[in-house]
């Protein structure tokens, strides 16, 4: 049941992603130009419209589907394998790699005036590099130590982020902008570059979901149940990592996502992993979509960041989960 | 035959020596108590003997398997362990719970089979828990909490089950249940049943045998009624003790300083 609102959201919040926006189109439009592409009946869409549409709101909306899907799966992964409520996909240094490696890719390669097509792949080596680090550093202790690895990586690449991103003033807008997240650069180039990451990382994380089940109880009882513990640590955490490494060397850093959509989707199945990351990933992708069309059209023509609007949301749901799971518990 | 054979073992951590060259042959169908004064090294001695905490020196057998070089799930075929402080995943349903015990007989990327179900139904029945299988783990009282702990533990189809402290804060009603419990498995299942207990009468109603750990070593072992009456038993514990026998049952009784006529005052 919730399952299936889950994909009744998810196709309203599809609809509305390629309706919605300054150019306007009837939904009945755009649905029969849909169906022209699957050779049903002919398009009453023009030229422009048409290409708005798969040019523009198409690539646009698949890659806010993936980021949204890819960011509460990692979320809720991290959440069950750190048996850490707060835990999100940046945790372990994503984040501040990526922010570096795109920094270094706008001040460094960048000609000040414009985001160098460098950037995505420089922000996902900076990502895959930080991961690795932390792994290095606190991978072959408990979980505990890996989290304090990757809060210690995460310091010490911010502090070079900063580093290099003050050393050109010029730079400095679009770093932030970059950082603040934004599927304004969405094109089918960067779709095809970040799906196959995304699939593949989220089935693997959806197929550990019962080993997840099984390490809310601790390392310690997990292994004497008879799960190889770092196995599926290191399995889970490498396709979560690398899944939010390319997501975010393509829509920048997104906040809350990967936070807020797992304890909601909680609330609504309960504790167990075999239910939370599937529905997760339904959720984040209607949530992410639907963030993204209030952050293209509330201030048109201009944007505004997708982390702003995601945190924005985010906090104030957050705060109103917070609540209902304590009444819940009372 | 036996259940259990530890040969040499030690455990140090850092320059401290928790359990030092313990062998025992622990025989097949008997419930074994490990008792000691704290720091004694009981907790090391029965991780080490469930595999999971690695021995420095020396090696533990298990139904005949080498416990610490089998793999985590042949392991946790052999061998079910209950620790002292279980953690209880908040929002978890008992049933869900006890279903991890089949953690090592199912694939990971499937859900728990027919068969699985089928002894997590079985064993909760056993253990008279049916009744609030479908109940939030975090609403469950200590009693409920540690028959729960239990079931997992069971539904794991070990021969072997090592407890660490099972009825730590409990009623005594409750320890007495918990105890009788494990005492019908070793009965009727036969069931191998080591366990750490800091009650010594109670250890003595239960099991059929003693060890006394103490500094790491085991200082005596034998039968309860033996065990009871050796000097080292005193001589671990630093305190006097009195075996009193009543209703054919040993009971320890503290030899206390105000028993003694010295009263302690306190200014």
């Amino acid at each position: 049941m919730v399952t299936a609102l889950g994909f009744c959201a998810l196709f309203g919040a599809m609809v509305v992603g390629l309706g919605v926006g300054p150019l306007s189109m009837p939904w009945g439009h755009i649905i029969g130009d849909v169906a022209s592409h699957l050779g049903l009946g002919h398009s009453t869409l023009d030229s422009l419209q048409s290409t708005v549409l798969w040019q523009l709101r198409a690539p646009r909306l698949v890659l806010g589907l993936l980021a949204g899907a890819m960011l509460a799966v990692a979320g809720g992964t991290y959440q069950g394998v750190f048996r850490n409520p707060l835990a999100d996909p940046y945790l372990l240094g994503v984040a501040a790699g990526a922010g570096l490696g795109a920094t270094v890719a706008i001040v460094q390669i960048g000609d000040g005036l414009s985001t160098p097509a460098w950037t995505p792949w420089l922000a996902f080596a900076g990502a895959l590099i930080a991961v690795s680090l932390t792994w290095a550093v606190g991978g072959r202790g408990t979980s505990a130590s890996l989290v304090l690895a990757g809060v210690a990586i995460s310091s010490l690449l911010t502090s070079a982020q900063t580093f290099v991103q003050q050393s050109s003033h010029s730079s400095i807008a679009r770093v932030y902008i970059w950082l603040l997240g934004s599927l304004g650069g969405a094109s089918w180039h960067s779709v095809w570059m970040t799906l196959p990451y995304v699939i593949v990382c989220i089935i693997i994380c959806v197929a550990a979901a019962g080993a997840l089940d099984v390490m809310s109880v601790g390392d310690v009882e997990s292994r004497s149940l008879g799960l190889p513990v770092e196995r599926v640590r290191l399995v889970v955490v490498a396709a979560a990592s690398l899944g939010t490494a390319a997501v975010v060397s393509s829509v920048g850093l997104i906040g809350f996502v990967g936070i807020i959509v797992p304890h909601f989707v909680r609330l609504l199945v309960g504790s167990s992993y075999r239910h939370i990351l599937p529905l997760s990933a339904l959720i984040g992708a209607t949530f992410l979509v639907l963030t993204d069309t209030v952050a293209r059209t509330v201030v048109s023509p201009s944007e505004l960041p997708l982390g702003v609007i995601t945190a924005l949301i985010g906090a104030p749901m957050f705060v109103l989960l917070l609540r209902a799971r304590r009444e819940s518990l009372t | 035959m036996s259940a259990v054979v530890a040969r040499h073992v030690s455990v140090d951590i850092g320059d401290a020596q928790l359990v030092r060259d313990v062998s025992l042959e622990l025989a097949a169908g008997q419930w074994h108590t490990i008792v000691g004064p704290n720091g004694a090294g009981k907790t090391t001695l029965v991780e080490t003997i469930a595999g999971v905490r690695q021995p420095t020196r020396g090696a533990v057998e298990v139904s005949g398997t080498s416990i610490h070089e089998a793999s985590e799930r042949l392991r946790a075929q052999r061998v079910a362990f209950v620790p002292q402080h279980p953690i209880v995943p908040a929002g978890m349903k008992v049933r869900d719970y006890v279903g991890l015990g089949r953690t090592a007989y199912r694939s990971l990327l499937r859900g728990p089979s027919t068969r699985d179900h089928e002894i997590v139904s079985e064993v909760l029945n056993r253990l008279d828990i049916e009744r609030f299988a479908d109940r939030d783990v975090a609403t469950l009282s200590g009693g409920e909490r540690q028959r729960m702990v239990l079931a997992r533990a069971l539904a794991q189809h070990t021969m072997v089950v090592v407890l660490d402290e099972p009825i730590t804060g409990l009623d005594i009603r409750h320890q007495v249940d918990l105890l009788e419990v494990l005492r019908r498995e070793v009965e009727e299942c036969g069931l191998n049943v080591i366990a750490t207990l800091h009650d010594l009468t109670l250890a003595a109603q239960f099991a059929d045998r003693l060890v006394l750990l103490a500094d790491g070593q085991v200082r005596a072992e034998g039968t309860p009624h033996d065990v009871l009456r050796t000097v080292e038993l005193a001589d671990s514990y630093g305190v006097a003790l009195q075996v009193v026998n009543v209703g054919g049952s040993d009971v320890v009784v503290p030899v206390t300083a105000i028993q003694q006529g010295n009263v302690p005052t306190f200014s």
